[in-house]
């Protein structure tokens, strides 16, 4: 008796796992929580010591500040930029996954180790490369020039992803179309593409998200608040001689938040999306 | 026209746009890598010279250093809560997706901005856990984190956790849900306790899961540098500098672009090597 049996009964302990995902969970959702409180603080509250947690006197302060920013300008930016990104790589992915995975060529499974190989790179390692080609291209801030390098970023993984959900589609049902008359292009179009509705909207949702989170090449890559994406803008706010953390939470929770509805509502496919990537690495 | 061709052209827009924004660009880091391209001198061949000169630099060597802390803790500290995380989630019954929604709600907050997010939380003058750090008997003083080296470490490795734990579950908790549970059941007529079922049945069965995880957090860490720019950009003193900062360093500060690359390369070679010996661990399991 002693240690190792009551370890034992804590571990056996039906309640326990609950515990732990209660405990672990509200530690994990505390600091989105706690930004969402803070963006309705006036200024002078959210610069206090002792800290609150809920506001004294709520306010739309923080919200009204930011929508007469410019950091208004680079959400809308941000909207491009992931919207852009999101429909090159579909445009691009969806034949080249179906391609490998449907009618595989000398040279396919080179093809995916060519994307396997890309994802192992880091960005940071092409970073002066891009800036050099950029400059030649002179396409440093404009859309377009993120819109390429966030392609680049998502398109290899997201190969991976949809080549997953292809493998699991039916071969007889692209058989069935073909025998109807379809041509192989419009077997791919109207049937294949149509019932993969599902994994492809993983896709792009995952997509959007990894590229409106974006970062380090936006910092290099865009000098004005016309071009920036909001990752940029949400610096706006943090100034040298103090932070507006009520302001600075209130962007905070507009960046996060299309990212919790579509994991709110789509998480069951992002995570069949994730995993499917992952897993058959 | 033979299937096979038929494959080849879908896949061709794909396999080009690659060879533009991969290949080429690779080609031209090796390149740079060899010469002195620095904005002062004439551009021109400078052989080994950018590598020897990184090689002997002691802040690369710090950077370096630092990097490893700062991925090893954050791979640790998510394998280890994404697996007990996983564990429990795959016991329970009821709420499960509501957990599960809950527990992956950090991924959707932008690297940056959870950076942002940790340094309000820690700041000594608003933040919120340093305030609970002060009331719980911790110190008596709100404790200046970003103002000593191992703290403002640790502090970038929790933010940086944060927002990969999600991740991480998600890939052990499917690998759990993979398991026979007929494989339980006999363990448990066996007279089997719990402990023992994880050693035996749960862990050498999720271990491909793990490692994929481990491979890819530890990965994205390695390079990213996201939250460490919004938390500290490196301070103090340099203590959280890592090898991504040290290249950006190179393009917007120094104006280097062959020291530059000669970084790109090596951090290329250093995340090929691990990549390459993980993978090859994953597939020989």
């Amino acid at each position: 008796m002693g240690l190792a049996s009551k370890l034992e009964g804590i571990v056996e302990s039906e309640v326990t796992p609950y515990i732990v995902l209660s405990v672990f969970s509200a530690v994990m959702v505390s600091p989105i929580i706690l930004i969402f409180f803070n963006s309705f603080k006036t200024l002078h509250e959210a610069l206090s010591w002792p800290p609150t947690i809920i506001p004294s006197q709520p306010t739309l302060e923080a919200y009204v500040k930011v929508i007469n920013s410019p950091v208004l300008l680079t959400l809308r930016n941000s909207l491009i930029i992931a919207s852009g990104t999101t429909f090159l790589v579909l445009a691009l992915g969806l034949p080249t996954a179906y391609g490998i995975s449907k009618y595989s060529f000398k040279g396919s499974k080179f093809a995916m180790l060519f994307f396997l190989a890309s994802r192992i790179i880091p960005p940071l390692s092409l970073l002066i490369p891009f800036y050099i080609m950029m400059t030649w291209l002179k396409l440093t801030n404009t859309f377009q020039c993120l819109i390429i390098l966030d392609t680049y970023l998502a398109f290899p993984l997201m190969v991976w992803i949809l080549k997953a959900f292809f493998d699991d589609f039916e071969r007889d049902l692209i058989d069935a179309a073909l025998v109807d008359g379809c041509s192989r292009l419009g077997a791919f179009l109207r049937v294949a593409i149509p019932l993969s509705a599902v994994g492809i909207a993983a896709v792009g949702i995952i997509t959007f998200l990894w590229t409106w989170n974006e970062f380090v090449y936006a910092m290099i890559f865009t000098a004005t608040e016309d071009i920036a994406p909001v990752t940029i803008g949400i610096f706006h706010f943090v100034g040298d001689e103090v932070i507006e953390w009520n302001s600075l939470s209130a962007v905070g929770i507009f960046t996060s938040l299309p990212a919790i509805i579509f994991f709110i509502f789509a998480q069951k496919y992002i995570i069949e999306g994730m995993t499917k990537g992952a897993i058959k690495l | 026209m033979k299937d096979s061709t038929f494959g080849f052209l879908l896949t061709i827009p794909g396999l080009v746009f690659l060879t533009i924004v991969v290949a080429f660009p690779l080609g031209l880091l090796f390149s740079l890598s060899f010469l002195r391209y620095d904005f002062i001198h004439p551009i021109t061949f400078h052989g080994l010279r950018n590598y020897v000169e990184v090689l002997n630099n002691r802040v690369f060597w710090l950077s370096l250093r630092n990097t490893i802390i700062y991925s090893g803790g954050t791979t640790t500290l998510t394998l280890l809560i994404g697996l007990l995380l996983a564990v429990s989630a795959a016991r329970i019954k009821r709420f499960s997706a509501l957990f599960r929604t809950l527990l992956i709600l950090p991924w959707a907050v932008p690297l940056v901005v959870s950076g942002l997010v940790w340094r309000w939380m820690l700041d000594p003058g608003v933040g919120v856990y340093n305030y609970i750090l002060t009331q719980v008997g911790f110190s008596r003083e709100p404790i200046n984190i970003f103002g000593e080296p191992t703290l403002a470490m640790i502090g970038c490795i929790l933010s940086d956790s944060w927002t990969r734990i999600p991740f991480m579950f998600i890939v052990i908790l499917a690998g759990i849900k993979s398991i026979p549970p007929d494989l339980y059941e006999a363990a448990r007529v066996d007279g089997a306790n719990r402990i023992a079922t994880f050693r035996n049945i749960t862990l050498p069965l999720v271990k491909k899961s793990m490692l994929t995880g481990t491979l890819i957090t530890s990965m994205f860490s390695f390079r990213t540098i996201d939250n460490i720019w919004s938390m500290t950009r490196g301070g103090p003193a340099k203590a959280t500098y890592v090898i991504g900062l040290n290249l950006i360093d190179y393009l917007i500060r120094y104006q280097n672009l062959g020291f530059g690359a000669a970084i790109g390369v090596i951090m290329l070679g250093l995340i090929s090597i691990f990549a390459t010996l993980i993978v090859y661990y994953i597939l020989k399991e």
